[in-house]
């Protein structure tokens, strides 16, 4: 039996699909940076944006006797008005990572990012 | 000859990758049960529930009712709830009430006493006065505090076990178990994820943290401490704790606070004073074995400050980190290990306290 050899070119193209291999890999461990917004009142879903494809800015109004209004812009999204008291929701800021959630606890409207890789598994405080 | 080599080393290379492939996605997919997600609002504040499981749908709507039990039970603001059946009867008689409440009410004065007062469930008198988050939210007047502070005094609430009844000694006094009562619920749905056979799952109710069980890939559960200023541009962690088990809560003057005349209150009540708490804190978080213990010690720690603070969460096995407004954080020994920060603005404090 005679010992294989191996080519220049051969060697080239197991490298190639290493890297193809590799690479493939990292795009499926690469964790989302962003996910979907969904907008709940009272627990239930009132609607829903994809953050990645979101390409412009924008405002909703959600309504309810607080006459809350989101902004939603590429890769977040914020309170930007309640007439609620204490304006946690406001103060919150933009959230933009899945796990994340911002409340505006007097109109019972909540915002919460999901996605496939949360970066925590909860938030304290 | 030489075709059929290089033909056999592509298409060996195209199995090899195409093996790694699968191979990492099986991994990772059947790592993973299917889990059940479910956000309600209850005990005045945002509850999100993961329950992974095939009974994990099952056990989060468990815990969602149970929750709304214990608030049934524990709410001062629900009518016949125990809690107001007792504030009601202050300064008459004794009422019998759900042996839950009774047992809530003994971990309050337990820590009531180990804390000297810091934490303290008798201190509606003066949060109903201030009313954070309320519509009616103002300073009281210096006269109305002082008539009242009075009544704020955890020796002057009874507890029988026996017959599981409590009172108040005084009329006007009253109590609030808003301090304790977020942990106490994350208590409650972790024993529904147990009844119900969830793999494992995480609760948090307001910023209050449950985790039943341990996840499959054997990481531990990483909760994110959320950053005391809030804004434009901070990040909304300041760091994360891991943790394999038991109960998280935090304390934070941002929770709840109102700016009257130039001046800005936070919610975190000094229970001798009635004014809210300023020594140069902005939060403490809590991590302990009991839901209820957790919530009601990061409030105690607060009003404590960080040194008398941490000898308390000695005497419970707890631990915990302080934030000040200096940027400055405090973690205790056994924490140390399982908590990094993640914003550049805050540093350790590390050399404890002496």
């Amino acid at each position: 039996m005679r010992i294989m050899v191996l080519k220049k070119r051969d060697l080239i193209l197991i490298l190639f699909f290493l890297l193809v291999g590799i690479f493939l890999i990292f795009l499926f461990n690469y964790p989302q940076q962003t996910g979907i917004a969904i907008v709940e009142q009272n627990g239930a879903e009132i609607c829903r944006f994809d953050l990645q494809k979101q390409n412009r800015t924008e405002e909703i109004n959600v309504g309810d006797k607080y006459n809350v209004r989101l902004k939603i812009e590429p890769g977040a999204i914020s309170f930007i008005h309640s007439d609620c008291p204490d304006q946690i929701c406001v103060k919150t800021g933009k959230i933009s990572k899945p796990g994340q959630a911002a409340v505006c606890l007097p109109a019972k409207i909540s915002v919460k990012i999901t996605g496939n890789k949360k970066t925590h598994d909860g938030y304290t405080g | 000859m030489k075709k059929n080599k290089k033909a056999i080393l592509l298409l060996s290379s195209i199995l090899l990758v195409l093996i790694i492939l699968i191979t990492v996605i099986w991994i990772k997919s059947g790592k993973k049960p299917p889990s059940y997600e479910c956000t309600n609002f209850a005990m005045g504040t945002y509850i999100q529930q993961t329950a992974y499981g095939k009974n994990g749908e099952k056990a989060a709507q468990e815990a969602a009712k149970k929750i709304g039990e214990l608030e049934n039970l524990i709410s001062w603001r629900i009518n016949d709830s125990d809690i107001n059946k007792i504030n009601s009867a202050a300064g008459s008689e004794w009422k019998t009430i759900n042996p839950k409440t009774t047992q809530l009410l003994k971990t309050s004065l337990d820590v009531a006493k180990k804390s000297k007062g810091a934490f303290d469930p008798t201190i509606l008198p003066i949060t109903s006065m201030w009313d954070f988050g309320g519509d009616n939210q103002h300073v009281p007047s210096k006269t109305d505090i002082n008539n009242f502070i009075k009544y704020v005094d955890y020796n002057n609430l009874r507890i029988n076990e026996n017959n599981s009844s409590a009172s108040l000694k005084l009329h006007y006094m009253g109590l609030d178990l808003g301090a304790i009562g977020k942990g106490a619920a994350c208590q409650e749905a972790v024993s529904a994820y147990k009844e119900k056979g969830a793999d494992y799952g995480i609760v948090a109710v307001g910023g209050s943290i449950g985790i039943y069980g341990s996840k499959p890939d054997g990481s531990l559960w990483n909760i994110a401490v959320r950053n005391p200023k809030k804004g434009e541009n901070q990040e909304l962690s300041i760091g994360t704790i891991e943790i394999d088990s038991g109960f998280v809560s935090t304390s934070g003057t941002y929770e709840k606070e109102f700016t009257e005349n130039g001046v800005t209150y936070h919610h975190l009540l000094n229970p001798k004073t009635g004014y809210p708490v300023n020594n140069g804190l902005v939060s403490v978080t809590v991590v302990c074995d009991n839901g209820a213990l957790s919530d009601a010690l990061s409030t105690a720690c607060f009003v404590l400050g960080k040194e008398e603070g941490v000898k308390l969460l000695n005497e419970y096995n707890a631990e915990g980190i302080f934030i000040d407004n200096n940027n400055k954080i405090f973690v205790t020994e056994k924490l140390k290990n399982h908590f990094r920060i993640s914003d550049s603005q805050y540093s350790i404090l590390n050399n404890g306290v002496k």
